[in-house]
């Protein structure tokens, strides 16, 4: 056995075509002929196989006209004696036994042994609880009387003690009859019989109450009453009126002994009836341990037999009557694994002829099918979210798998919720197998857990640029030692303003020449203008990150052009789109990394003519990229605001490099040329080859390719009017134009978002924590600050790891859906929705 | 002004009853119905409609009135639903279309009791949407004074029950008479209601409830022939709230036989402005559904093959109750949704009884929704 399901492990894993995770896998539509004695174990391997999805050749017959819908019908049947069964294990909270393991479909002849077991441990489990009930019946019955003789007792007991009354009511009672009552809402009944009365002595009298059980388990209050009247004809209207609200009428003996007399009845008989009582819940017992050991084992088999059966409906009946004919699309790669199933099938039903896989040809496009594993299955539903990749499309997700967390950790970078969101990820996936097996019912829980994966890769790219942020709950630490040191005396900090106290670059006291090696420097936790020098760097970084992801974007569209032969499209949009994005925004990236490197603090620099180089490149010369960009497209000249007029300033130079304005004018033509080119290039292209070639000979769409037999084949796709691709392309064109300016700009929310981020927590430390901290004079500050970290920490996880964690969450899908996949993915595909027991077990047992 | 606000409080309830609405059966279900075999088709193709599952849990051999039952239940359990979430004025609206359901099991309450059957056979027969806590208690009543001294007294019903006081006894004649004054009382204090909540509701509602009242105006008249009710008590009964008041009702008053009643009819039941509005493409249809009662009157028949005259009303009610949904911002739709169930209910269970009773030549003649 072991060795069976090891090679169904590797013909699982089968091999990987040419482009393995980035493409959706080939498929086929394939014709199925299977022997009529051999098709339901087919099936049934299929199903257990679960790479095969087959299609509806009878999509016009009804439901209940099918070949098959008796054997539906039967197991119909079964699965409801099964659910009944259940019921009554559930009711009696005996724990069903649920090995997980996985039974074969049963041999269709095992169903009618199937069908006998249900049968007969239905009948069985009818009859106890039909017992039951009425022994149940009988007890209450009898309950309800003892209760009854009780309180009559007392009642009459006590009347004797008040003498005068005795005397009253015996004369009144002497003729009447004495009906106790025993009823569910009895006080209510009291008072309704009271108005019906008219001069009769009614002497309602809400005894005390009585617990009762009902036959249906629930818990019913009763009350006690006993009514006096007189005469026959209201006999028969307190009847009336108590059978009307259900109460129960017990006849009452007229003397004490006769009451103590009958109450011993009553006690006997309820003992007799406790222990037949016992006798049958001790049966009901057994019956049900033993059903609830094969339960599940046998709602897997059943459910099983239905699916096989559903699926043989969906087959043709070929001509001869002899076989079924199926059709399904299957993985390409995986032909051979199903071949070996379908064989190890026909052995098994004893069938002589085995059954044939032909592949046909299709215009259809076939279902999307992307193989998964366990980590890389949450990106890819991330991606199927959006739209189905269409067939063949290059697939987004495997990229995702860096890009997503990463971007996220942009916007939520803090090592401190970083590490906690990791480490509550990473206890996720530990605790997989348990986590998974138990069935979770919040739906909000199961999400979380299916994206485990996701939360601590996001989780752990947080914890680095939290590094690169220097940021731990909002505070930085000194690991590696900072650059900066105070160069100011004692006496110079305490006369000054803090304010106005500048650690100047250029100082080699102050600053060491050499940046921290890793992220941001500590020191810039205690700058007044921290905010300041993030939001530049942040900024820039966003931008960069942008520009790049939609670049390779644009750049992964080449390989869609490539897979579905539109090499015109190379020239007619990729090239196009990628100069515009690069020459314009490219170039804006090109000049933050230039500003970066090119510029920096110099030492000990004059401000003659011999250190123009060093004053063109210092700090003060730095020139504002905002305007550089605007003035580009403005086509300014930069140079004549730039000169300053402090020492040395007259060196500055408005633009970086010599020739950079001539460069810039050229790269705007480029970028600006590139809109009519996608604009025109493609309609042109598509008129001219209209025009070489007339209408009158239709390319092999009426050809010979053989139509499948069920389901239109689709056709092939007519061509576009002129008119109507000329649209097309204005609306694309426009779209990735404007796409290109907003998508950028959008990218702006990286740096917003971890803004937003770093200040909240900011924030949070200085308004809660800090003031907890600053408690220290007494003792009773640290149970304050007990009490105030805890307010911390539960604010710190609600709002700053769940709420914000989401919020950044958000932004990043949107990112890669809109930005980065409208670059390349279309997404109008379907998805592969095969024919598996596992899948079809698990959802069943999700409805449960 | 009302309408902006709807959404506020019913807006919920209304997306979810025309999401309801849209799980009323199709023609084309209909058309494969009636092709079943046996009451199992029948079950299995219901299965693939909105109705899912809702016979999952019956043991087998079905008969036509676990159906209606589980019908029943599905519908109940959806309008207690939409009850439980409503608020004011809404669940006003939908008890007093729960009314309706009362007076009829208290009709059926007393005629059973009167013929001697057993409470406990009466009660599982009872519209459980109509229900109420001191239904129980009616076969204790023997006039219709004590009837609502004893019962009604405490019940939503009792300010429409004002009219049939009196020390008579309870006999056949006298209960028809008490159920049609407790309609007329229901009917025109309903009208009345929907017209007090004003906007789209009264346009909508009022619309149907005339309708209503005309139906049962008509139908009491033609009944009435050829028994001891007399003509003045028969007057008395007529709802007051329909098209045929003032005076189609006192000429229907008047009326001595079927011709006559059909001559009345012809003066009246003109189609509404925006209703020719929206079939104004086809005078035919409006001829059809919309045309006066006498149109009603003429493509009814007593010969097989034949509508009779009561199948035309339900047609024109549910044509009525479909247009209820053109418009938006209404309690119409609770009514009518419930209305157009009912009408599958009983579509359901007709093709059910024609198919168990192999009797399939008339299977044919349920009303299709859409």
């Amino acid at each position: 056995m072991a060795g069976f399901s090891y090679q169904r492990l590797k013909e699982r894993g089968a091999t990987m075509s040419e482009w393995g995770l980035f493409r959706s896998e080939e498929m086929s539509l394939c014709q199925l002929f299977l022997q009529t004695e051999a098709a339901y174990a087919c099936v049934s391997e299929l199903g257990e196989l679960g790479l095969v999805q087959f299609r509806d050749l009878n999509p016009d017959v009804n439901a209940f006209q099918r070949k098959f819908v008796n054997e539906v019908r039967r197991c119909d049947e079964m699965e409801r004696k099964l659910r009944y069964l259940e019921k009554e294990i559930k009711k009696d909270g005996i724990p069903m036994l649920d090995t997980g393991e996985n039974p074969e479909a049963p041999q269709p002849r095992e169903m009618i042994d199937l069908e006998a077991t249900f049968e007969k441990l239905e009948n069985e489990l009818k009859e106890v609880n039909n017992n039951a009930e009425t022994l149940k019946k009988n007890f209450l019955e009898l309950t309800e009387l003892k209760h009854i003789l009780q309180k009559t007792q007392t009642f009459f007991d006590e009347e004797a003690q008040y003498h005068y009354v005795t005397h009253q009511m015996s004369e009144a009672n002497r003729d009447d009859e004495n009906a106790q009552l025993l009823g569910e809402d009895g006080m209510q009944a009291a008072g309704q019989s009271l108005k019906l009365g008219d001069g009769t002595q009614h002497v309602p009298d809400g005894i005390q109450q009585a617990l009762l059980t009902s036959d249906e388990g629930d818990q019913v209050y009763k009350s006690v009453f006993i009514i006096f009247f007189q005469g026959e004809q209201l006999k028969t209207r307190v009847k009336k009126i108590c059978e009307g609200f259900r109460a129960t009428l017990y006849p009452c003996p007229e003397t004490p002994p006769e009451r103590r007399e009958m109450k011993m009845g009553v006690m006997t008989r309820i003992e007799d009836l406790n222990t037949v009582l016992a006798q049958t819940q001790d049966h009901r017992h057994r019956v049900l341990v033993a059903a609830a050991k094969n339960i599940r084992t046998w709602f897997v088999k059943v459910r099983k037999i239905k699916a096989i059966y559903h699926t043989l409906n969906w087959f043709n009946l070929d001509v001869t009557q002899k076989c079924l004919i199926a059709e399904c699309w299957v993985p390409s790669a995986d032909t051979e694994a199903i071949q070996l199933a379908l064989r190890r099938g026909s052995e098994r039903s004893g069938s002589s002829v085995s059954p044939v896989l032909n592949s046909i040809q299709t215009r259809e496009a076939p279902p999307t099918y992307n193989r998964t594993n366990k980590f890389t299955q949450g990106f890819q539903e991330l991606v199927d979210a959006y739209g189905v990749a269409s067939y063949r499309e290059m697939n987004p997700a495997p990229y995702t798998i860096i890009t997503f967390p990463f971007l996220f950790a942009v916007m939520f970078g803090d090592f401190g919720h970083g590490a906690l969101m990791a480490l509550m990820a990473a206890w996720m996936v530990w605790k997989e197998k348990p986590l998974g097996a138990k069935k979770i019912d919040n739906e909000i829980a199961s999400i979380f857990f299916g994206g485990r994966y996701i939360i601590l890769l996001m989780g752990l790219f947080s914890i680095y640029t939290g590094f690169i942020y220097n940021d731990i709950f909002s505070k930085s630490v000194n690991v590696l030692g900072s650059s900066w040191r105070n160069c100011f005396t004692d006496e110079e900090v305490h006369h000054h303003d803090a304010e106005t106290l500048l650690l100047p670059p250029e100082n080699r006291t102050c600053f060491y020449g050499t940046p921290y090696p890793f992220g941001f420097d500590p020191i810039w936790q205690i700058s007044s203008n921290r905010v300041t020098f993030q939001n530049a760097f942040k900024m820039k970084i966003s931008v960069l990150l942008g520009v790049l992801q939609m670049l390779f974007g644009v750049l992964l569209s080449v390989f869609n052009y490539r897979n579905f032969k539109q090499f015109s499209d190379l020239v007619t949009m990729f090239l196009p789109q990628v100069l515009f994005l690069l020459c314009l925004f490219g170039w804006l990236c090109m000049l933050c990394l230039l500003k970066w490197t090119m510029y920096s603090a110099p030492f000990e620099v004059g401000s003659g003519p011999e250190d123009a180089e060093a004053i063109r490149y210092g700090t003060h010369c730095a020139p504002s990229l905002l305007l550089i960009f605007i003035n580009m497209f403005l086509l300014k000249d930069m140079n004549a605001d730039a000169k300053g007029t402090g020492p040395g300033e007259k060196y500055c130079d408005g633009y970086l490099f010599d020739g950079q304005k001539g460069f810039q004018s050229f790269l705007l033509f480029v970028g600006v040329m590139c809109i009519p080119w996608m604009l025109l290039a493609k309609p042109i292209l598509i008129w001219r080859q209209r025009r070489q070639q007339p209408h009158s000979e239709l390319p092999e769409t009426n050809g010979d390719v053989a139509a499948p037999a069920g389901g239109g084949g689709g056709g092939g796709h007519d061509e576009e009017e002129f008119s109507e691709v000329c649209i097309h392309q204005a609306i694309h064109t426009v779209e990735y134009v404007l796409g290109s300016v907003s998508h950028t700009a959008s990218y702006l929310r990286l740096w917003a978002l971890s803004l937003a981020h770093s200040q909240l927590s900011e924030v949070l430390w200085t308004m809660v924590l800090v003031r907890g901290l600053s408690m220290t004079r007494e003792f009773w500050g640290g149970i304050v600050l007990y009490v105030i970290f805890g307010a911390w920490a539960g604010l710190t996880v609600s709002i700053l790891i769940v709420m914000e964690g989401l919020s950044a969450f958000l932004h990043t899908l949107r990112l890669h859906w809109v930005e980065f996949q409208s670059k390349f993915y279309k997404g109008e595909g379907y998805i592969f929705a095969p024919f598996s027991f596992e899948i079809i077990l698990r959802e069943a047992d999700s409805e449960d | 002004m009302r309408d902006w606000l709807f959404n506020i409080h019913d807006g919920y309830l209304e997306s979810l009853c025309r999401g309801f609405k849209n799980g009323i059966l199709k023609n084309n279900d209909y058309l494969n119905l009636v092709q079943c075999e046996t009451l199992e088709d029948l079950k299995l193709h219901l299965q693939s409609t909105d109705y899912g599952h809702f016979l999952a849990n019956e043991a087998g051999p079905l008969s036509v009135t676990t159906i209606d039952d589980r019908l029943r239940d599905k519908l109940v359990l959806e309008m207690q639903h939409i009850r439980n979430h409503s608020v004011e004025p809404l669940s006003t609206f939908i008890d007093y279309i729960t009314y309706g359901y009362m007076i009829d099991n208290i009709i059926l309450l007393i005629t059973g009791t009167l013929h001697q059957r057993p409470l406990s056979e009466l009660l599982p027969k009872c519209h459980p949407l109509g229900s109420f806590e001191q239904m129980e208690a009616i076969h204790v009543a023997s006039t219709p004074a004590e009837l609502y001294s004893a019962v009604l007294v405490d019940t939503p019903l009792a300010p429409f029950f004002v009219d049939c006081i009196s020390e008579q006894d309870l006999d056949e004649m006298n209960i028809e008479i008490i159920r049609n004054t407790l309609y007329k009382a229901y009917l025109e204090s309903f009208y009345g209601f929907c017209k007090s909540v004003g906007g789209t509701t009264a346009d909508v509602m009022c619309e149907i409830l005339a309708f209503e009242a005309d139906r049962r105006a008509i139908i009491i008249t033609i009944n009435s022939f050829g028994t001891e009710l007399s003509k003045d008590d028969r007057s008395k009964l007529y709802p007051r709230c329909g098209k045929l008041n003032p005076d189609g009702i006192a000429a229907l008053a008047r009326a001595d036989d079927y011709e006559q009643v059909k001559a009345v009819a012809e003066y009246y039941g003109v189609s509404t402005q925006w209703e020719r509005v929206y079939y104004g493409v086809s005078t035919q249809w409006e001829r059809v559904y919309y045309g006066e009662y006498r149109t009603l009157f003429d493509e009814a028949g007593n010969n097989p093959g034949d509508k009779t005259l009561e199948d035309k009303f339900f047609e024109r009610e549910v044509r009525l109750n479909i247009n209820a949904f053109l418009q938006q911002f209404h309690y119409g739709t609770f009514y009518s949704y419930l209305k157009l169930k009912e009408q599958e209910c009983r579509n359901i269970v007709w093709i059910a009884e024609c198919v168990s009773q192999k009797h399939k030549a008339k299977i044919d003649n349920y009303i299709p929704i859409w």
